[in-house]
């Protein structure tokens, strides 16, 4: 049997996804009973869980397509595990990659030395363990100082809030640009470089996110509120499908950098 | 004489030191029981020399990550999130989105009790629609994989969610939102490969000097 799907790296995911199931039912539990001492309504609870989940579809089913590219050469299991955990769509890519560089090897081809493939899940595991290393020494720190600074005055804790828009607005321009005029790396497995496509879907996720909660504040539709978002992001990626079957190859393959 | 009560803002501290640490012996298992089953120890001077470039990278931006993600996902979301991964992608958005929903604001115990159900439920979801695609799917995955409608589909993930997201925020912070646009699409012309992970540190400091700059001069309230 291939030691990359063994039954022994079977049990080890089901370790590690374990853990990270306990660990999220734990917080859940906690933070449910404390939203309930706050008197938190119940409907606003349920409703969160399930927006959340819907929101949650569309990422983890592209999570999912990640772990399929990568098990050509990791096998199904070890990228399973990496992006259930800690890791993210582009790191655990570009690391792998990396790892393999140096090793030698390439991401385009089946591992089939143990030792190289223990090499690569040491450089995974260690690359990315600093963030959660961080967590514990910086977290309290960085919330008190901010509290302090946003519950100082009325002023303040306009400016707090504002800054926080901007800071997640910054996040959030970076990947727009990236879709309107980004290029993949040379050496990337992924080719996703922006054009016509990512554009298209873009300018149609925006239209439909706007339609959509226009819509549901003119009609007083609150328990649609958390339906508009994944609604306009399925209803983007339907038009990316209509495009690509509808429209000329060049057309619809057309890129910045092509 | 009692000690006094510990607030939940404490407890979560003290849950989140515990399952953050014990995630890390967790994680560092996994290479240690793979070499140690196969016996397959790599050279320590072949896996140094791999980190070398991801740890710079990684290191310096997961020291970023934590300093800006902490005040948007709150204590428990931070302990929660940065041990699930995948925060910028998702993690982070779903957060603030629940947030936004549930009408409460990310520095209040309200907030924290919000984002920590939304990234708890968003973890659970995506650890259940990736066990049961890859248990389930397997025996397809080559065909699914080269399907032109799957792949067309998921190709767009990322415009299609930041799209989304951009819509709503945009509306309500255009004047915010204009500077960092357009300054991440200057960069990519002269650097179009430049990754994300980069490209976001230049896209935050941008937003946030503009708006604190706005801010000063009364532009917005």
């Amino acid at each position: 049997m291939d030691f990359k799907e063994n039954a022994f790296m079977y049990i080890l995911a089901f370790v590690v996804i374990g853990f990270v199931v306990a660990e999220s039912v734990f917080f859940i539990v906690k933070a449910w009973k404390r939203a309930k001492e706050l008197g938190i309504k119940k409907e606003t609870l349920t409703q969160t869980v399930t927006s959340s989940a819907l929101f949650t579809i569309a990422p983890a089913i592209a999570i999912f397509a990640t772990v399929i590219i990568l098990a050509s050469s990791l096998g199904i299991v070890l990228p399973w595990i990496r992006l259930s955990v800690v890791g993210n769509l582009a790191y655990e890519t570009v690391a792998a990659q990396t790892a393999l560089d140096a090793l030698g090897g390439s991401i385009a081809t089946e591992i089939t030395d143990p030792v190289q493939f223990s090499a690569v899940v040491w450089v995974m595991t260690i690359g990315v363990a600093f963030g959660i290393f961080l967590v514990p020494f910086l977290c309290k720190k960085i919330l008190n100082k901010v509290g302090k600074v946003v519950h100082k005055n009325e002023k303040a804790s306009r400016l707090g809030d504002i800054i926080s828009a901007a800071a997640f607005i910054g996040i959030i321009a970076a990947f727009i640009a990236r879709e309107i005029n980004g290029k993949s790396p040379a050496n990337s497995k992924i080719v996703d470089n922006a054009g016509f496509l990512s554009i298209a879907t873009l300018i149609t996720s925006v239209i439909l996110t706007l339609v959509l909660e226009t819509l549901a504040k003119k009609f007083n539709w609150s328990k649609f509120e958390p339906f508009v978002m994944p609604i306009s992001m399925f209803g983007a990626m339907g038009v990316a499908v209509l495009l690509t079957k509808t429209l000329p190859a060049d057309i619809v393959q057309w890129t910045w950098w092509s | 004489m009692s000690k006094p009560k510990k607030s939940y803002m404490d407890k979560v501290h003290i849950w989140g030191k515990i399952w953050s640490f014990t995630a890390l012996a967790v994680f560092l298992m996994l290479p240690v029981s793979i070499s140690a089953y196969n016996n397959a120890w790599p050279a320590a001077s072949v896996v140094f020399s791999a980190l070398k470039s991801i740890i710079l990278i990684y290191w310096t931006s997961s020291i970023v990550e934590v300093i800006t993600y902490t005040p948007m996902l709150g204590a428990g979301g931070t302990y929660l999130g940065f041990v699930t991964g995948n925060i910028t992608n998702l993690k982070l958005p779903c957060s603030l989105t629940a947030m936004e929903n549930a009408k409460v604001k990310a520095n209040s115990e309200e907030g924290e009790v919000i984002s920590t159900i939304a990234i708890g439920v968003s973890s659970i979801v995506t650890t259940v629609i990736i066990a049961a695609g890859v248990l389930l799917l397997s025996p397809v995955l080559p065909k699914l994989n080269s399907s032109t409608v799957f792949k067309a589909a998921f190709d767009q993930v990322l415009p299609a969610l930041f799209g989304a997201l951009g819509a709503s925020y945009l509306k309500k912070h255009w004047r915010i939102a204009i500077l960092p646009v357009v300054v991440g699409c200057v960069v990519l012309l002269f650097s179009p490969e430049m990754g994300v992970g980069t490209l976001i540190f230049i896209t935050i400091v941008t937003s946030v000097l503009g708006a604190f700059a706005m801010f000063k001069l009364n532009w917005i309230k």
